[in-house]
């Protein structure tokens, strides 16, 4: 065979391939495909631990109740789901569940209010470790965290049941709640063999979409499961979620229609997509904040005020000192929000709307830092005080452009009122290692905010309760606060109590709270009904249709 | 000269197997030392550190390292790599699921490398053209220096997006269970074009060098003058004398090559959303799970050790006095 021959069979072969892969595009149109970053590991409920996981397992497994946002008043709002309705014992210390009698497994058998309270059981077995495992204080607990079912739990028929609380405790709906697994498939799995059952990859699920394939790292197609009782009739036929690890990748297909949907886009590229007819953008601000951390108490010993960042003074001088609105508006293209303390302006009833973040003052820093004895007396551009020169080092994970963006903003603002700052650039996973150890004195991080609100472990002063606390913050009355809010007082008290404790905050700027990032998820015009909220974006994804 | 071969075999078995021990051994030191905790993803503002603290009981990571290695080098030699913090399930039962694919992808990769490397040294050879030949070799080389991640996306660019001749990504399409079995494979084929070519095309050009290079020098030795003065045909001679002489540098160059496509599998794999080993490897590096990480470096380098002992064993079968070369 000759070269000329080999050629031409190479180009009617690459010809045929081109002809028979295209003329495949229209199999199935009934399909919702979201590009995701990472493939899943397991399809369980109790070990979805990642967002894509948990995302999925949400979808497969409703929980006793629905929660959907309320954007007025900026909470949750509770709706029946598995359970019809419910409630309160006079005394607050049982609530009584009346469960639908229609609800069915994917494979046939029906959910009752055994499985709920296996379900229970099953999440807060210490043997199990699952995700939810250590949160289940609120109710009777043995001293290994495992909840002790006979007092919890009263079943009065397949379809209703108790839950006892103890008399100590204010319990919240919405955190006591778990996702609904079948206990027929799980019971007799040895409970620390769990994790890698093979149940696990092959789901029995009661949600509106079940369980169809999953080619690893490729697909997990969810099919519309028309016996559930989520079900309805114009719900899309299949749930697509394409693994993608490349950004760019994602984007490009998102471009192109292989892909319907994609979260947190970049902003540069929202301005181009956004101009696509087929596309549109929503911007979900308010889960999460950047901010500079600033250690508060020295290193070494707790009980002493950090040498650099030991006053409140210092912490406003700096948040005053970095024009944070630069970056937003350079690098965010303003699609962010300056932020000025931790609590989110989405949970509109609590949010403090008087705390208003420092302005960018750079006089103003100086006077402060002077106040505080911070001055340049050998005139070489750095403040002294005593013999200690205002230079540190400041952290912050590589990966993140936005950061690496605002760390050289932060460094030239911090020169110019005479402080000298070192930018260290470092693993992410070294650089979380290194926060839970505290052992940072300066870094730049940014924080998820969870629904329903909660600031104990962010800003508690004792670090076993505030293990979030890296900046080592301690206010008594902030402290106080934080137990208040764990006691039974009313719906106003509480967020009178949220609003002052914001007040606190800014008061002593323990950290610089820079903005609230956007979350950008860009979709096809193509799906209806979408209805995308802070509280998720996949949440009631079975309500979702397609023109 | 056979006690020698089946010698020369046992030596280059048991070293391979120190040099994969001490290869995991230093990992396993090197990994624990660097800073990260694979149980930091399950401490969460909802979770509390309970969790934490008892999967890291749970998988031995509150004892002193030491005693992690030991007890990490008494599981290795009963065949157990342990089990990976993310997956919970045996190392290699993990790695197998990616491994094949990597395995697949990366054989044809460097088999199309060494077909096309060759028809390419010939085709060039066979046009005694100076000019063509300076501009392959020019081209090759630029594609040598190309990086794979951007010849990758640059390829993307062109056929995907702006020609939509193949797709951006995966392994095969959404309806794929429904095609017939031909149309299954053209699928699967017009998926791993492109990334096939990122993966191979360094290698062509790196191939293509030394062959061109060994089939030159093979052409000027007297041997081929004689026989083109007996009069034998040219293809005969191209192909019993000068290709047999001229291919076993390559084979040197093979072995070391199917390492570095190990690597590049790595890049192009991720580029191209494919489900290999070289995903699986960075996923477990970033997460700290420590025994996959071990589980993938190990294969990585099992594999490669493995293809340059088979290519001591062609080179062996090619030339007997290379025996003693290789011993020592």
């Amino acid at each position: 065979m000759n070269i000329k021959t080999i050629n031409l069979l190479l180009i009617s072969f690459l010809l045929l391939l081109i002809i028979a892969c295209d003329s495949k595009q229209s199999a199935s149109d009934n399909r919702i495909i979201i590009g995701i970053s990472a493939d899943v590991q397991t399809f369980n409920s109790l070990y979805a631990f990642s967002y894509e996981e948990s995302a999925i397992a949400e979808i497969l497994y409703p929980g006793l109740l629905d929660f959907r946002w309320n954007d007025e008043k900026g909470e949750l709002d509770l709706y029946p789901m598995i359970a019809k309705s419910w409630q309160w014992a006079e005394d607050s210390l049982s609530i009584r569940f009346f469960l639908r009698d229609d609800i069915l497994w994917s494979d046939g058998k029906k959910l009752t209010a055994s499985d709920v309270v296996f379900s229970y059981d099953v999440f807060s077995d210490p043997e199990v470790e699952s995700r939810l495992y250590g949160t289940f204080n609120q109710l009777f607990t043995e001293s290994d965290g495992h909840i002790d079912i006979e007092k919890t739990f009263n079943v009065i028929s397949p379809y209703e049941f108790e839950i006892h609380i103890p008399e100590s405790s204010v319990p919240d709906l919405v955190k006591i709640v778990v996702p609904v697994i079948p206990e027929h498939i799980f019971k007799n799995i040895s409970r620390d063999q769990l994790a890698n059952h093979e149940s696990n990859f092959n789901p029995v699920s009661s949600g509106a979409f079940k369980f169809k394939k999953w080619d690893k790292n490729q697909t997990i197609i969810l099919e519309a499961d028309s016996s559930s009782f989520l079900f309805l009739p114009d719900q899309v036929a299949e749930l697509v979620f394409k693994i993608v690890p490349d950004y760019t990748s994602r984007i490009l297909q998102l471009k192109k229609g292989d892909i319907d949907l994609v979260e947190l886009v970049k902003v540069e590229d929202m301005v181009e997509l956004k101009s696509e007819k087929s596309l549109a953008a929503v911007n979900l601000i308010g889960r999460e904040y950047d901010y500079i951390g600033w250690n508060n108490i020295n290193t070494d010993e707790a009980s002493k005020p950090n040498k650099l960042f030991g006053s409140s003074n210092v912490h406003k001088a700096l948040s005053m000192a970095i024009n944070r609105k630069e970056i937003l508006n350079e690098y965010l293209l303003g699609q962010g929000e300056l932020a000025a303390s931790s609590v989110s302006p989405i949970f509109k009833s609590a949010f403090n709307d008087k705390v208003t973040p420092y302005e960018f003052n750079p006089d103003e820093a100086k006077k402060l830092l002077s106040h505080e004895g911070w001055k340049d007396r050998d005139k070489n551009g750095i403040l002294e005080k005593g013999n200690e020169e205002f230079k540190f080092k400041m952290y912050y994970p590589v990966g993140n452009p936005l950061r690496e963006y605002a760390a050289v903003v932060v460094k030239n603002n911090l020169k110019a009122v005479g402080i000298e700052v070192t930018l260290e650039k470092i693993e992410q996973g070294a650089f979380i290692n290194n926060l839970y150890e505290r052992k940072f004195d300066s870094w730049m991080a940014g924080f998820g905010v969870p629904i329903p609100l909660d600031l104990k472990p962010y800003w508690y002063s004792d670090p076993n309760v505030g293990f979030l606390n890296f900046s080592g913050y301690k206010s008594d009355e902030a402290d106080a606060i934080l137990n208040q809010l764990e006691t039974k007082i009313s719906y106003d008290k509480k967020n009178e109590l949220i609003k002052r404790f914001q007040e606190i905050i800014h008061q002593d700027e323990p950290v610089t709270f820079l903005y609230w990032t956007p979350n950008i998820i860009i979709y096809n015009k193509r799906i209806k009904n979408l209805n995308i909220t802070p509280y998720g974006v996949l949440v009631h994804c079975w309500e979702w249709t397609l023109n | 000269m056979k006690s020698d071969i089946v010698k020369t075999l046992f030596t280059r078995f048991f070293s391979s197997l120190l040099t994969i021990f001490l290869l995991v051994s230093f990992l396993f030191i090197i990994i624990r030392l660097s800073p990260g905790d694979p149980t930091d993803k399950y401490i969460s503002a909802k979770l509390g550190s309970e969790l934490s603290e008892k999967i890291a009981e749970k998988f031995s990571l509150t004892q002193p390292v030491t005693d992690q290695y030991f007890s990490f080098v008494e599981n290795v030699f009963k065949g157990d790599m342990g089990v990976s913090y993310n997956y919970r399930l045996p190392v290699f039962e993990v790695i197998w699921e990616y491994f094949s694919f990597t395995l697949v992808f990366a054989s044809i990769s460097f088999i199309l490398q060494i077909i096309l490397s060759i028809w390419l040294a010939l085709w060039i050879i066979k046009k005694r053209n100076k000019w063509l030949d300076n501009f392959v070799a020019n081209t090759l080389l630029f594609i040598y220096s190309v990086p794979a991640f951007v010849l990758g996306v640059v390829l993307i660019y062109v056929f995907s997006v702006n020609l939509n001749l193949f797709p951006i990504s995966g392994l095969k399409s959404l309806d794929y269970d429904y095609l017939p079995f031909f149309s299954q494979i053209l699928d699967k084929i017009h998926h791993l074009i492109l990334p096939l070519i990122t993966l191979t095309a360094a290698g062509v050009a790196l191939f293509y060098k030394y062959v061109k290079e060994s089939i030159d020098e093979v052409i000027q030795n007297t041997f081929i003058v004689n026989l083109r003065a007996s009069g034998v045909n040219e293809k005969t001679i191209l192909k019993k004398h000068v290709i047999p002489n001229a291919i076993r540098p390559l084979i040197s160059v093979a072995g070391i090559e199917l390492g570095i496509i190990l690597g590049g599998t790595l890049i192009t794999e991720v580029i191209f959303s494919l489900p290999g080993m070289g995903r699986l490897a960075i996923d477990s590096i970033l997460s700290r799970d420590y025994p996959l990480v071990i589980g993938c470096v190990f294969t990585a380098g099992a594999v490669m050790i493995l293809a340059n002992f088979f290519a001591d064993i062609i080179k062996l079968k090619l030339d007997k006095r290379l025996v003693k070369g290789i011993l020592n």
